[in-house]
């Protein structure tokens, strides 16, 4: 059978735990194992390889932020719940590219997933303004809100860093990238 | 500017709890009076869950771009992507479908199979009149000139066609035999076991039950001592022991066997199954029990199984004979209350029945 998984398939169990605790080898399994169902679905229909990645990434992240934020109740095998998370975005996709989304070949059951795909487009817009937010900051603030922001560097790193002469003109300056920022972001 | 960014500062800490109660309590009273920092609490927060999200996110696909880079994608895709070839294609989209067409024609075959294997008798019917060789009719010639040669007979030229056999229902000559054995008959002679023969009359066909009634009209008969045996009316039970006398051969030939089923042919219920030997000349003879009683008529053997014969029950010789009006059988017919033959040994009761059983020679 061509849609064997390779034997390397984490549990659910583990995985669910794994992500928990913010292992990435369990993710890095999750990932390895469950791909080629995505990419067998997609290739099969209409899809290349890099939409298959695209996909199956965002179906990762959306399984990832469902078990991170604690509500996650195994109604189904992971299996099926992360092939048809990417099934409904595809076809979303397929759709508006105005393909036709009738006869998908399908390879797994499937079970309902619209509302986690629909809150998970809005995160996702969310993402992607922030994305061009930041890219349209510019230099060196990107940078600086960045590493306070969100690799958690102290004013005093980011001092150091950057070669400001004390706290207090770092401070200044990402209060100032701080209010560009919000202000792209909110506007955006 | 000084005072915002001090603001901001207090705002950040407060969101990530880092203030102390009594500032906490202190900021919260602020917020709830100034709007305006509220305002801009409340939109740091979405910020910063924005920026939070964003950061994670980011990480996460960093990572997974790294499991990505592991995997053997080109080598997988063309391992999975739509085959060039239509037919597997075909199947490997329709495996489904295809599985239950398959079970279908499955089911379908073995349905047929079974119908056509049913434990029903399937063999074909065999009546038992015998077509008379000429070589064998020669014989038979020769021995009628030898003992009729000193009678008044009136010799038949031609050889007789079919034989069977047929047995006495009343002492003024009525006989009864098969009807596929007389059925297309131009004449028909009857020939008891001293070699007499006699020329009779088929007075009543019931091709339904295979049952013909015959009058002996030659001026050469006469009348018979009292018949025999009786007429049993009521079914008998399987596995009586039951024998038949038959005209097979140009002699009398006993045949002895059981009733091996109360129904006949295909289910039929006016037979009996008999497990008896009979050959072709067997046809219209009488089927005894040990009493003596005459339980049946001879009639056929499925030709594909081994002693299956089958026997017309006696109750279907009454009903042809009740069909007959009463005048032209002359007296009623009425068998013996009590049966001579019981309690007779088997040779004792032949010896008196077989001068009641004939041969039936039919020409066309």
């Amino acid at each position: 059978m061509s849609n064997k998984l390779s034997d390397s398939v984490p549990t659910d169990r583990e995985v669910v735990l794994g992500i928990l605790n913010n292992s990435e080898d369990a993710l890095n399994k999750l990932y390895i194992g469950y791909f080629p169902m995505i990419l067998q679905f997609i290739v099969n229909n209409n899809g290349d390889e890099d939409d298959a990645k695209d996909v199956y990434q965002e179906a990762i992240i959306i399984l990832y932020n469902k078990i991170k934020s604690g509500d996650f109740e195994l109604s189904s095998k992971l299996k099926t719940y992360i092939y048809s998370v990417c099934r409904r975005i595809w076809l979303k996709k397929l759709a508006q590219q105005s393909k036709k989304t009738n006869n998908v070949s399908d390879f797994e059951d499937i079970v309902s997933v619209e509302v986690d795909v629909e809150y998970h487009e809005e995160k996702d817009l969310q993402f992607e303004k922030m994305g061009s937010a930041l890219q349209n900051l510019g230099e060196p603030c990107k940078t600086i809100i960045q590493d306070f922001y969100i690799n958690n560097l102290s004013m005093q790193d980011i001092c150091e860093k950057f070669g400001y002469t004390n706290t207090d003109n770092a401070k200044t300056q990402k209060y100032k990238c701080l209010q560009r920022l919000k202000k792209l972001f909110f506007q955006s | 500017m000084r005072n915002d960014i001090e603001l901001d500062a207090i705002i950040e800490d407060y969101l990530q709890g880092k203030l102390t109660p009594a500032e906490a309590e202190a900021f919260d009273k602020l917020r709830a009076n100034d709007p305006v920092i509220d305002h801009k609490v409340v939109a740091h927060k979405v910020f910063m869950d924005a920026i939070k999200q964003y950061g994670k996110v980011l990480s996460l696909k960093e990572q997974m771009d790294k499991a990505h880079a592991g995997i053997d994608v080109a080598s997988l895709s063309e391992k999975l992507s739509p085959h060039p070839s239509f037919i597997i294609n075909m199947w490997r989209k329709n495996k489904s479908a295809m599985a239950i067409a398959a079970s279908f024609i499955l089911l379908t075959i073995f349905s047929i199979y079974s119908i056509q294997h049913n434990t029903l008798q399937n063999g074909t019917y065999e009546v038992m009149r015998r077509e008379i060789t000429n070589i064998k009719n020669s014989q038979n010639k020769l021995v009628r000139t030898i003992n009729s040669s000193s009678k008044n007979e009136k010799g038949h030229v031609r050889a007789a066609q079919f034989g069977g056999t047929g047995f006495a229902l009343t002492a003024n000559g009525y006989l009864c035999t098969n009807y596929h054995v007389v059925r297309d008959a131009d004449s028909v002679y009857v020939q008891n076991n001293k070699g007499d023969s006699f020329k009779v009359k088929v007075v009543y066909r019931d091709p339904q039950y295979d049952i013909a009634i015959l009058k002996i009209t030659d001026d050469s008969f006469t009348p018979l001592s009292s018949i025999p045996y009786k007429l049993k009316k009521n079914s008998i039970g399987m596995g009586e022991n039951v024998y038949t006398l038959g005209y097979p051969k140009d002699d009398a030939v006993l045949g002895e066997g059981y009733i091996s089923s109360k129904t006949g042919h295909v289910g039929d219920t006016t037979q009996y199954q008999v497990s008896i030997p009979i050959n072709p000349g067997n046809s219209g003879g009488p089927l005894l029990d040990n009493y003596g009683n005459i339980i049946g008529v001879i009639t056929a053997k499925e030709n594909q199984v081994d002693g299956a014969t089958f026997a017309i029950k006696s109750k279907y010789i009454l009903e042809a004979l009740n069909a007959i009006p009463q005048d032209s059988l002359g007296k009623k017919v009425v068998f013996a209350k009590k049966n001579p033959l019981q309690g007779l040994n088997r040779t004792k009761q032949i010896d008196k029945i077989e001068n009641y059983v004939y041969m039936i020679k039919v020409y066309n």
